[in-house]
């Protein structure tokens, strides 16, 4: 036996074809052919699109590079973006006129397209969670339910869906004056979109955030110093309740200091009015209305209150009005808004008499009272804030105002996507806890977890680095599908640059800055989730 | 009885268990009682339900019929009962099973902290104990993924036994270790054995059966074919089946 393996190899066939296929079929010569092919076809197809893509623009002609001195360069590409939009945006995040320039627009769509493309995302990412993790409950109907809309919904385009939701849900629900409102609840849905509560930052905002972050500081500082005091000691100590309740002092501290000392929101009242002071209204308005105390208010008809309301101008949208209504709420004393669409209306619109205070903040009061016939006979009173004030969605007239709305076609997009895109992921969740083998959920077992520990401290966050790759690209498919907004109308970025483009005709330089947008949001998306990706992968040998 | 002529109450009490998978009738009637102290060694052929019987003891696999009572608790579906004799049991597989994203003394730690509510220095403290003890304290930062397999089932080991458990279950805790790594976890159990601990062991290690097994009983489809004192069972097998497995696992 040894002594055959030690024997010479038999010889080889030195024939010439064979000689020459040795090399042909040698594996490093077959690569370096394969390199060669890929890099020739490469280099064919950049030069034949390169040369369509010049021709073309070559044909578009020079008007497309005017500027504005008249002559014509490339370097004026992009000078027709400082001309008017002229057209209208329904749902501008931003103040927006049709007077604004196109990059205006176009950073409106933008905004837009973040706006959506967030909020979608969160909803899925807990949508899609839940739904992974209820297809594989023992629960029989929680598991066919989500079988059921996890089929449905990666098995039909999104597109479809989308018009279907927007089509048949969104444009299906009531009227705005018939609008749902779950469970009494001021949240008001309808075929215009979704109001609900809201809470609105004062001009005060800025010194109760900055007492946050010192909040968060002492809490990073006390959880250090006594996790290092713990081990010296080696005594526990409760050092998370003791960061915790830091945070919260110093948070509420700071929440009674913003409020005692801001003094920025008043109201315009005139002296005869006799209200010197915030607390003289309810006296005035119960004296107005015959009432000794306001709980009679209750038993009033709703002429007689309206005759004794305290009657309110206001700029549209203002944190003004939620800051003084919630208070005249709380004392139990009726009012009645009108809603300016700009201060000088707001304020015409008291000089005429219209109302018994112009709410706004101080610097803005002082210059309404200069604009007044007789400044002397009015005078400012100051209304206290707190840092936040909560805006509540009401009915006025046809409409529903206070809150954070959204329209229907944001509501239908964000829906759309949301729905779609957490069937997706339900089944990259499936995928990643599927992935953790039994023998990990049985010593879970064995050792007394209960199932949500088991889940949440051995099966999630090893499930965590397979799902995490699939979950980037769900996240950036969903981050370029709120560009199917212009299906429904919602003005994102690429509805947006659709008009630029009818508008101003020059559709190359408008796909260059699209195209280049979404690079920015993919890629950004990518880095972030791929560091976290590198934190979570396992320790091998 | 023990040494001293008293009886001890038994901590396992299995009566008539039977279990089916489908058609398949896995356990037909085990009727086993252990007392404190025992090591009891389960052995037969691939199929017989000696895993499918150990696992039954903390539910890891439901028997359908018959009474077990671990410790005076029955186990039934009710899930307290299921969570208070888990507490109690503790087990070590085949495949160890160690949690890979956790470091050794965070694998360890786990349980008692959340199952136990113990303070995160006891824990840590039990957890050094038993790892000085099994040989391997050196290992407490690094990854499971790190270590050899004998090393991880010593971690796996420890850490059933940081949980301070009444009674051990070993599923085959040898057969997925190269041979020389067999010794140090044998090792481990030796002295567990000897610290007074109840163990049931489900293994083809016969020579751990000899030296430190009170009784060996031996499966096979589903029932228990003989079950004797190590002396007996090796020396003297009386049941056919017993004696083709024994000289099957011995000579070769």
């Amino acid at each position: 036996m040894a002594q055959t393996l030690a024997s010479a190899p038999p010889p080889m066939n030195k024939g010439f074809f064979s000689r020459i296929s040795s090399y042909i079929f040698d594996i490093r010569f077959l690569g370096v052919i394969v390199q060669i092919a890929f890099i020739a076809i490469v280099i064919l197809g950049v030069r034949t699109l390169g040369g369509n893509f010049a021709q073309n623009a070559g044909k578009l002609g020079r008007a497309q590079f005017i500027c504005r001195d008249g002559s014509f360069s490339y370097r004026c590409a992009y000078d027709f973006m400082d001309g008017n939009a002229g057209f209208d945006i329904s749902d501008p995040p931003l103040e927006y006129k049709t007077t604004d320039s196109f990059w205006w627009a176009l950073w409106n769509g933008i905004i837009n397209t973040f706006r959506v493309g967030i909020l979608a995302l969160i909803a899925t990412t807990i949508l899609g969670t839940l739904a992974g993790i209820a297809r594989l409950s023992d629960n029989w109907l929680l598991s066919k339910v989500a079988l059921v809309y996890v089929e449905i919904t990666r098995n039909t385009p999104v597109l479809v869906q989308l018009l279907l939701l927007y089509f048949s849900v969104v444009l299906a629900l009531p009227d705005i004056r018939e609008a749902i409102q779950p469970f009494g609840l001021p949240i008001f849905l309808s075929n215009r979109g979704l109001s609900i509560p809201w809470p609105e930052f004062m001009s005060s905002a800025p010194i109760w955030l900055a007492f946050l972050i010192l909040g968060i500081l002492q809490f990073q500082l006390t959880w250090f110093f006594m996790g290092r005091r713990e081990q010296e000691t080696g005594k526990p100590s409760n050092r998370f309740r003791w960061a915790l309740a830091g945070f919260l002092v110093i948070a509420a501290v700071g929440w009674i200091i913003s409020s005692a000392t801001a003094d920025n929101e008043g109201i315009l009242v005139a002296r005869s009015s006799r209200i010197g002071e915030f607390e003289d209204i309810k006296s005035v308005i119960m004296t107005r209305g015959g009432v000794n105390h306001v709980s009679e208010f209750a038993h009033k008809s709703d002429e007689e209150l309206e005759q004794a309301a305290l009657k309110i101008c206001v700029l549209r949208d203002s944190p003004s009005e939620p800051n003084l209504t919630n208070k005249l709420r709380r004392l139990g004393l009726p009012y009645e808004v009108n809603r300016a669409s700009s201060m000088s209306r707001a304020i015409s619109s008291f000089a005429e008499g219209n109302c018994d205070v112009l709410a706004a903040p101080k610097s803005a009061l002082n210059s309404a009272l200069a604009m007044l016939e007789s400044p002397a006979s009015n005078l400012i009173v100051s209304v206290k804030e707190a840092p936040l004030t909560w805006t509540v969605p009401s009915f006025e007239g046809f409409n529903v105002v206070g809150g954070w709305s959204m329209t229907g076609e944001f509501f239908a997009l964000f829906l759309g996507l949301t729905i779609f895109y957490g069937g997706g992921l339900a089944e990259v969740v499936r995928a990643g806890i599927l992935s953790v083998s039994k023998g990990q959920t049985e010593a879970a077992r064995a050792l007394g977890l209960l199932e949500g520990q088991r889940l949440q401290l051995i099966v999630l966050p090893q499930a965590l680095k397979v799902i995490i790759p699939p979950l980037i690209s769900t996240y950036l498919s969903l981050m370029k599908d709120t560009s199917l907004g212009v299906a429904v109308a919602f003005p994102e970025m690429y509805l947006i640059s659709q008009t630029l483009m009818n508008q101003s005709g020059r559709a190359l330089q408008i796909m260059i800055i699209i195209m280049l947008v979404y690079l920015v949001i993919s890629i950004f998306f990518s880095v972030v989730l791929n560091w976290y990706n590198q934190r979570v992968v396992l320790v091998e040998r | 009885m023990d040494q001293n002529g008293t009886i001890k109450e038994p901590i396992i009490v299995c009566r008539d268990v039977h279990k089916w998978y489908g058609d398949f009738h896995v356990l037909r009637g085990i009727d086993m009682n252990v007392t404190p102290g025992e090591v009891v060694v389960i052995c037969g052929p691939s199929g017989s339900g000696k895993s499918t019987f150990i696992r039954c003891m903390n539910r890891l696999e439901e028997h359908q019929q018959g009474d077990i009572v671990i410790d005076g608790i029955e186990l039934t579906h009710d899930v307290r009962n299921i969570s208070e004799i888990r507490r109690e049991v503790g087990m070590v597989f085949q495949q160890f099973n160690l949690f890979p994203h956790l470091t050794v003394l965070d694998n360890i730690t786990l349980a008692p902290i959340n199952v136990r509510k113990w303070k995160r220095e006891r824990a840590e403290e039990l957890a050094m104990e038993w790892l000085t003890r099994v040989g391997i304290p050196e290992q407490a930062n690094k990854y499971p993924g790190q270590l050899s397999g004998g090393q991880q089932q010593r971690v796996a080991i420890a850490r059933t036994l940081t949980m301070q458990p009444k009674i051990l279950l070993f599923d085959e805790p040898t057969s997925a270790l190269d041979p020389e790594m067999i010794k140090e976890v044998l090792d481990v159990m030796i002295e567990l054995a000897g610290l007074g601990m109840t163990m049931l062991c489900v293994t083809h290690e016969m020579g751990f059966a000899r030296a430190v097994a009170n009784r060996v009983a031996m499966f096979d489809h589903g029932q228990i074919v003989e079950e004797n004192d190590p002396e007996s069972f090796f020396n003297n097998p009386q049941h056919e089946r017993t004696k083709l497995f024994l000289s099957q696992i011995l000579n070769h």
